[in-house]
């Protein structure tokens, strides 16, 4: 193909200096003061003279991370509500408030609420209800599409629609359901399970959105392989309204690549490595010294390579087949620890529910509770981020609106179903009132102990392959963000340079093995959810098309003019 | 390297307009227009694209589509029939040179640039390399100053 200069190519440099400044201002100093309180973060004594050189990288890494998420927290994460929120301080070993000695009130503290998960619930809901509550009426249909019923081996794409959701399912269930709603209780308490369901209720809809646009404005590159995703729908699709928002659209664009690559190294590579090896420092009770942890993130690092650099294809093909298997037996051995326990279901959901509203002072009541509810949710779904959105572009169809309907179907899996498992067990077994336990997958492990003494070392197993299959798909996702910017210096530029990415990609799944959780958790939660930036504002300004397609197909689909094939 | 037409030339393409200069500067030197053998190089796809990891997308399935591609192009957007046209896989100018030395080729006939200008000056471009690497003539074919 002829490379085209079209104007938004001038667009290029300016941009990119403008990105550039936006990110490196604030951390010049002028917002430092609130980075500090926001990231709490876990650094070792100070006063280190006898530390070892492995404490050292450690310490160096964690305050690194730190200020990085510092930056970003002012940049995306700025209080929607400023200080009008406060919410009470409490003593969480001992379960009561912190009283003020002198007034004999309870202290309180700014409670704040993230712009970004501002705009993922809104995102969510607005999606609902203007696509008439699509993730209740379609999900019959999505089953139907899945079983195959409609595929078309003659359309253009890579794969089956259930292919399709596979792939985007190995990058999607793993550690955001074992350990995320791990973090999400001992964070939030049980009610932040409610939200997490909410927030993955809410989630299908805009999964949908990206998915179907995603379908609708992929490109078909010469060698039949596809290219999709928010870059894509981003740019040609808002291309569509004229010039104006054509130099937005490229922004937009522009902005998620760099943002997908982010949210590939954070919450695609480090939150995977770290829990990993926590997982496997926790089964078998070893002592997690700073030495055992950058054995296990080098070992990590070389597995992860030997796909990404080495492109064993067998292995990334391997992993795909054994994911599905894995959550299988995950979802067996949670059913078989909610079976032992199944008189407390009820009450188990009763506080799940409860705690949702009331009784959650210590989390930070209600909207504290909310939050993290929803953060943990786009975490483990990736709805409203966009990611899933360049998997689903490969499926082989010419319905976009029928790859947005499988699409739908995975909030569902993930969070309303496996996270739910997760939160019962942890409820249930009631570990998570044991305040010491700071590392997430840990107290999953111990929960499913308490029934199933052996799981934790097949869990450790399974938790390793959920990692890796996770990171290897990160990887790709982050190295479309890759090829997207660097193809701006000519085409074929970013495939010829991939290389320089997937090596920042495994130095990073090192550093996330051997730094602290809450230093890797801020870090992956920040760069994962900024991707729900520019992806939301575009599905917003790209809604009339949107509504457009689903309307169409579904009065097609309604009027019978498509017929299943069996 | 003789004046006579020539029986094995590569010339490798990029789908630019540049590397269609090449090919027609190429078809003077040789004998017929099945002696000319057009080269393209494609990057192996990563192992986790979704198509790869299925088993649906193939090495052999994308030569296939861009073989298909490139002969339909040549032909209506420039009148260019009867080529050999061979898609190979792999990084640029080694599958460039290593194609030369299987066929013995007598001249390599390659356009300078592949990339822009800022790609060229970070990375050097696959003409200066195949100029490096190959066992046989290479012409460069610049453009006349406009």
């Amino acid at each position: 193909m002829l490379r085209k200069k079209s104007a938004h190519y001038f667009f290029f440099w300016p941009l990119v200096i403008a990105l550039a400044v936006a990110f490196v201002l604030p951390a010049s100093g002028v917002h430092a003061q609130d980075a500090g309180e926001s990231v709490p973060l876990e650094v070792a004594s100070a006063d280190s003279a006898t530390s070892t050189t492995s404490e050292k990288v450690n310490q160096f890494f964690n305050s690194a991370l730190g200020s990085v998420n510092g930056v970003i927290a002012n940049v995306l994460f700025f209080s929607v509500t400023g200080d009008a929120l406060r919410s009470e301080k409490w003593d969480k070993k001992t379960e009561t408030p912190i009283v003020n000695e002198e007034t004999g009130e309870t202290e309180t503290e700014v409670l704040r609420f993230p712009f970004i998960v501002a705009l993922l619930i809104f995102g969510g809901i607005f999606f609902t209800i203007i696509l008439k509550f699509i993730n209740l009426r379609g999900l019959k249909h999505s089953v139907d599409v899945v079983r195959g019923r409609f595929d078309d081996p003659a359309d253009e794409g890579e794969v089956s629609h259930f292919r399709a959701l596979t792939s985007a399912l190995s990058a999607t269930v793993g550690l955001g359901n074992i350990a995320g709603v791990a973090v999400a209780i001992q964070t939030g308490g049980p009610g932040a399970v409610f939200w997490m369901t909410m927030a993955g209720f809410f989630g299908m809809a805009a999964k949908f959105s990206e998915c179907t646009l995603g379908q609708m404005y992929r490109n078909t590159n010469p060698d039949g392989t596809i290219s999709g995703g928010p870059m894509y729908y981003l740019e040609r699709g808002m291309k569509t309204y004229g010039t104006a928002f054509g130099f937005i659209g490229k922004a937009l664009a522009i902005l998620f690549a760099v943002m997908v690559m982010g949210g590939a190294f954070g919450g695609g590579n480090m939150f995977q490595s770290n829990q990993a090896c926590e997982a496997i420092i926790t089964a078998f009770g070893w002592e997690g010294t700073p030495a055992m942890k950058i054995g296990f993130g080098l070992l990590m690092a070389v597995s992860v390579a030997i796909v990404i650099i080495g492109g064993i294809k067998r292995i990334g093909a391997a992993t795909s087949k054994i994911v599905p298997a894995m959550a299988a037996i995950y979802v067996i051995a949670a059913l078989a620890v909610l079976f032992a326990n199944f008189t407390q279901i009820p009450s188990a959901f009763a506080s799940i529910i409860r705690q949702a509203f009331t009784d959650n002072a210590m989390f930070g009541g209600l909207i504290g509770v909310l939050i993290i509810g929803v953060t943990r949710a786009s975490f483990s779904s990736e709805a409203g981020l966009g990611s899933a959105s360049i998997a689903h572009s490969a499926a082989k169809t010419d319905e976009p609106v029928r790859e947005g309907m499988v699409a739908l179907l995975e909030p569902f899996i993930d969070t309303i179903i496996i996270c739910n498992m997760t939160a019962l067990v942890i409820v249930i077994t009631g570990v998570y009132h044991d305040i010491d336990q700071t590392a997430g997958v840990a107290l999953t492990q111990n929960a499913f102990r308490t029934v199933l003494p052996w799981f934790p070392m097949i869990l450790a197993f399974c938790i390793l392959l959920f990692a890796y299959s996770t990171m290897i798909s990160w990887a790709y996702y982050g190295e479309r963000g890759w090829i997207y910017l660097l193809d701006h210096f000519g085409e074929g530029t970013g495939l010829r340079t991939l290389i320089i990415f997937r090596i920042v990609f495994i130095f990073f799944t090192f550093v996330g093995a051997i730094t602290s959780l809450q230093a890797v958790v801020d870090f992956s939660d920040m760069m994962i959810l900024s991707m729900a930036f520019p992806n939301i504002i575009g599905l917003l300004i790209l809604t009339p098309i949107l509504l457009k397609a689903v309307n169409d197909y579904w009065r097609r689909f309604k009027s019978g003019e498509m017929q299943p094939d069996r | 390297m003789s004046w006579l037409p020539k029986q094995r030339v590569v010339a490798p393409v990029d789908m630019s307009a540049d590397s269609v200069e090449a090919i027609r500067l190429a078809l003077q030197l040789v004998e017929d227009p099945s002696s000319l053998h057009v080269v393209h190089v494609i990057p192996e796809l990563s192992p986790m694209e979704p198509g790869v990891a299925s088993g649906d997308i193939t090495d052999e399935t994308r030569r296939a589509h861009i073989e298909k591609q490139l002969r339909q192009k040549l032909k209506d957007e420039h009148r260019l029939e009867g080529l050999n046209i061979v898609v190979r896989v792999g990084v640029s100018h080694r599958q460039i040179v290593k194609y030369a030395d299987e066929i013995k080729a007598e001249l390599v006939v390659i356009a300078p640039h592949g990339r822009s200008s800022v790609a060229n000056l970070l990375l050097g471009s696959t003409a200066e390399r195949v100029v490096h690497n190959a066992h046989c003539p290479v012409l460069v074919v610049k453009k006349p100053r406009s």
